[in-house]
């Protein structure tokens, strides 16, 4: 699953995850007409708009194997959403087909044991999103995954399982409060040191670097993906 | 019990029934107080508490006073006035005393009073608070009209998130355990 | 009731808040001291619930809690009538208010019938919700807030900033600055300790002449007709044996069944909201004082509160009534650190509060619609609820079931974003679209005005048009 967040801001992050399960001897396929998970639409509350979008999603990925989401975010909806989306629905039994199938990428390399023959990085922090954290209830894939990469030094942050403020339609409702969010995240990544955060979660990482370039705070970002399919 | 009462920052002490009245009278006297309620129960009669305390110097009133509310409260008469109460039980996993209200144990004996001393018997020890309450309400037994759960001298975290004595309560809270 | 008198409506939103939620956020955005207190606050409870975690078994209590609590949900009509009996068997007065109207109405006429002026009160989140110090102020009473922090705030003239500990936003120097005010004297301590002490002298006058205590109830055992307060600083003690009369006010949703029930709640409690493994003082009610006794009130009475709570059994919002009101949803939420309770305009704020006020409300409260959408949804308080109440899932319900001008448009929006995104050909014309805007716009890298919708994010942040982000 590619994200509609990877495929307006970043395609870089689809395409890395591809090669790097590719180099971990896995077959990928990506299909074409895949579009969103309908999370925006779910959290603003319009249920009715998210289903409609959802269903397509689940079209589009009826009868594959494991779907493999660059997201903790849209695994989450997925895995979690879903259920509650799609009950009574027509459509219920493939939704939580659906659900049983998706995983998310560093969960799936977890899980099968993979190694993505990543070339060297350097220092970094890693910052788990909330999703990853809570709804997937996941800390270690990320690490575990990063741990197979040559060189690459994981410096915790302080506050490390704080929000970093990005929340989807809060971002745009409540600006100024998910600003000073963003800015504390950014000042607690820069203080590690080191010079940039990663993530499993590109609107994160896209809320963080955004809020640190205006702020000037020096931390980079790039999507976890972009580290282990370099 | 002993290392709950003390995590809830009151004082105790263990003592044979023999000695308890003079260890509570002597506690009393070392803070200063001048004048002690006591609950009319016959604990306090048992360990004679009473003319330890006049022994003492400490003025002797027994539950319940012919008082007024402003004396009661302590905006009247002497500062260092202590309640003596007899708990019904203790709750060993937390420091808890059980005090029942009934016509000879006032229901604000232990709060109204700038100081606050408890007679435990040491075999009324139960070691978790379900099995207080359990005992406290069984079928059968009469409902007290207030039963109050003491742990520890009154506070309040109101200023600053940081835990300060006296709110509204006994700013000291000492407990004699009176073992067989 | 008589259908001659006018029915008061006050909602459960504070009837003086003013601004938008957005702006009420931005206004305590801009208060170093607010933030500087809060994240005291905040800090202070994370470092404790560690230690009821790792030393206390805080979390293996949660389910049970959350067991006891549902339950007490599915049994309520049946709960209530024995609770009712057992309260009324002990010599007491049980009266059950359909909502805020009823609930004051019955407290002042009460008052008055008995020729009281000064009402004695300890912290009672029903109170606040019916308004009542309103009404009774209203009614010519003296209403003097006993809890230290809620005094403190009365004197302020301002709303809590949190269930528990409501004058937390407030300092030591604040604090005493109050006191001068009150006692109308410089010579007022400027310590902890000190400004303490000098609050218990105060209060004390008060107790001395108040006619009625009025109290918020903890839980309520249907059992023994027994209501439990908690408390640690005596003042509800106080409240509840020195005037004749008390008054007990409780939501309908407080009830628990029996005492193995009570003490696992009563455990759960303190370490959920204060990260103490007890409370200083539970104080267990039953009725008035007994035959020959002679301190504790003469008349007990209990009102219990609808107030909307019984249209939430069997919704969608059911879980909500499981709440113990124990404040940790608060300490735990990004957002409520950052701006703390008053800027919710309820005297319910943090997660909780986001979705019981507009719940509470009803349908067509334009002071609370914009509360559910005041998350990221980060979870935090899901973690922290002792008993298990899903929150992040109930804020997503809640926005679903909200309704406004704002809401309607966003709605109309993102029916054109559904029909574009449910087929591939559309939805990548629109990415094609967006990229392409991206470029056009970017500088360097970034873009740093976007129009419509997405002005919000360039207000305070900017966006990257190439990826990884330049620097």
């Amino acid at each position: 699953m590619r994200t509609c967040l990877s495929d307006a801001i970043a395609p870089k992050v689809w395409k890395a995850t591809r090669r790097a399960l590719e180099r971990a001897g896995v077959e990928v396929k990506v299909p074409r007409g895949q579009t969103c998970c309908g999370q925006p639409a779910w959290t603003a509350g319009h249920p009715d708009q998210a289903r409609a979008v959802a269903r397509h999603t689940i079209k589009v990925f009826a009868g594959s194997d494991e779907v493999v989401v660059p997201s903790g975010s849209c695994a989450g909806m997925v895995i979690h959403a879903y259920p509650e989306l799609f009950a009574g629905q027509p459509d219920e039994e493939d939704a939580l087909d659906l659900a049983l199938r998706t995983i998310e990428f560093t969960q799936f390399l977890a899980k099968h044991d993979l190694d993505p023959r990543a070339k060297a990085c350097g220092a970094l922090t890693v910052h788990d999103s909330c999703h990853m954290l809570r709804v997937l209830d996941e800390h270690e894939s990320p690490r575990a995954a990063l741990a197979k990469v040559p060189g690459c030094e994981v410096r915790e942050m302080a506050h490390a399982d704080q929000c970093c403020g990005f929340g989807g339609v809060f971002a745009l409702n409540f600006p100024e409060l998910s600003g000073r969010l963003g800015e504390q995240k950014a000042q607690a990544a820069a203080a590690t040191g080191a010079p940039e955060v990663v993530s499993c979660d590109l609107g994160c990482l896209m809320h963080i670097a955004g809020r640190a370039h205006r702020t000037g705070i020096p931390i980079r970002a790039r999507h976890i993906s972009e580290v282990l399919g370099s | 019990m002993v290392q709950s009462l003390a995590r809830r920052k009151a004082t105790v002490e263990l003592t044979r029934p023999g000695d308890a009245g003079r260890a509570a009278a002597g506690w009393m006297a070392d803070q200063g107080i001048v004048r002690a309620v006591l609950a009319d129960d016959p604990v306090v009669d048992a360990i004679g508490l009473e003319p330890a305390l006049r022994a003492a110097g400490i003025d002797v009133l027994r539950w319940p006073v012919a008082m007024g509310r402003r004396e009661v409260l302590g905006l009247e008469g002497p500062e260092d006035v202590c309640g003596v109460t007899v708990p019904t039980l203790g709750v060993a996993e937390r420091g808890t005393l059980v005090l029942e209200a009934s016509v000879g144990h006032g229901r604000g004996l232990d709060v109204t009073n700038r100081h606050h001393v408890s007679l435990l018997m040491a075999d009324r020890v139960v070691e978790t608070l379900g099995e207080a309450l359990a005992r406290t309400f069984a079928d059968g037994r009469p409902v007290p009209s207030a039963v109050s759960l003491v742990s520890g001298p009154s506070r309040s975290s109101d200023i600053e998130k940081i835990s300060t004595l006296g709110a509204h309560g006994a700013l000291t809270e000492h407990v004699v355990i009176i073992t067989p | 009731m008589s259908t001659g008198r006018r029915r008061r409506n006050p909602g459960v939103a504070y009837s003086d808040v003013t601004g938008t939620l957005r702006e009420r956020t931005v206004d305590a955005l801009r208060d170093p001291t607010l933030a500087d207190n809060l994240r005291t606050a905040g800090d202070s409870w994370g470092a404790g619930r560690e230690v009821m975690k790792r030393d206390f078994g805080f979390d293996e209590m949660r389910d049970r809690a959350r067991d006891i609590r549902r339950s007490n949900i599915r049994n309520m009509p049946a709960l209530l009538a024995e609770l009712q009996s057992n309260v009324r068997a002990s010599g007491g007065v049980v009266v059950r208010a359909a909502d805020a109207d009823e609930a004051c109405r019955y407290i002042t006429d009460l008052a008055r019938a008995r020729g009281a002026h000064v009402v004695a009160k300890s912290k009672s989140m029903a109170t606040e919700e019916i308004k009542l110090n309103e009404a009774m102020e209203h009614a010519g009473l003296e209403v003097v807030e006993t809890d230290l922090g809620e005094w403190i705030i009365q004197l302020a003239n301002e709303h809590p900033s949190h269930i528990i500990a409501p004058a937390v936003h407030l300092n030591r120097d604040q604090v005493a600055a109050l006191f001068r005010e009150e006692a109308g004297t410089d010579d007022v301590p400027t310590d902890r300790e000190g400004l303490v002490a000098h609050a218990r002298v105060r209060l004390r006058e008060k107790f001395a002449q108040a006619e009625i205590g009025i109290s918020g109830v903890n839980l309520a055992v249907a059992s023994t007709g027994t209501v439990c307060i908690v408390e640690n600083e005596g003042n509800a003690r106080l409240v509840t044996s020195q005037p004749r009369i008390h008054v007990a006010v409780m939501g309908m949703e407080r009830v628990v069944a029996d005492w193995d029930e009570a003490a696992h709640i009563l455990q759960v409690l303190p370490m959920a909201a204060i990260s103490q493994d007890a409370a200083n003082y539970v104080n267990l009610i039953t009725g008035p004082r007994r035959e020959g006794e002679t301190d504790g009130p003469e008349e007990f009475h209990l009102v219990i509160i609808d107030g909307g709570r019984g249209a939430l059994r069997g919704s969608e919002f059911e879980e909500v009534l499981s709440c113990i009101r124990c404040g940790a949803c608060l300490y735990s939420c990004p957002m409520w650190q950052n701006v703390g309770g008053q800027a919710y305009g309820s005297p319910y704020s943090g997660p909780i509060g986001a979705i019981i006020t507009p719940l509470l409300e009803g349908p067509s409260s334009p002071g609370s619609r914009d509360l559910p959408f005041m998350s990221t949804l980060c979870g935090a308080c899901g973690d922290a609820c002792p008993v298990g109440i899903p929150l992040p899932d109930l804020l997503v319900r809640a926005r679903a079931r909200s309704s406004s001008p704002a809401k309607r448009k966003a709605g109309l929006a993102f029916r054109v974003w559904s029909l574009l995104w449910r087929r591939g050909i559309t939805y990548r014309l629109t990415m094609i679209g967006w990229r392409l805007g991206l470029r056009i716009r970017g500088r360097g890298g970034w873009v740093q005005r976007l129009p419509g919708p997405g002005s919000g994010w360039t207000k305070v942040r900017d966006m990257p048009s190439k990826w990884p982000p330049r620097r």
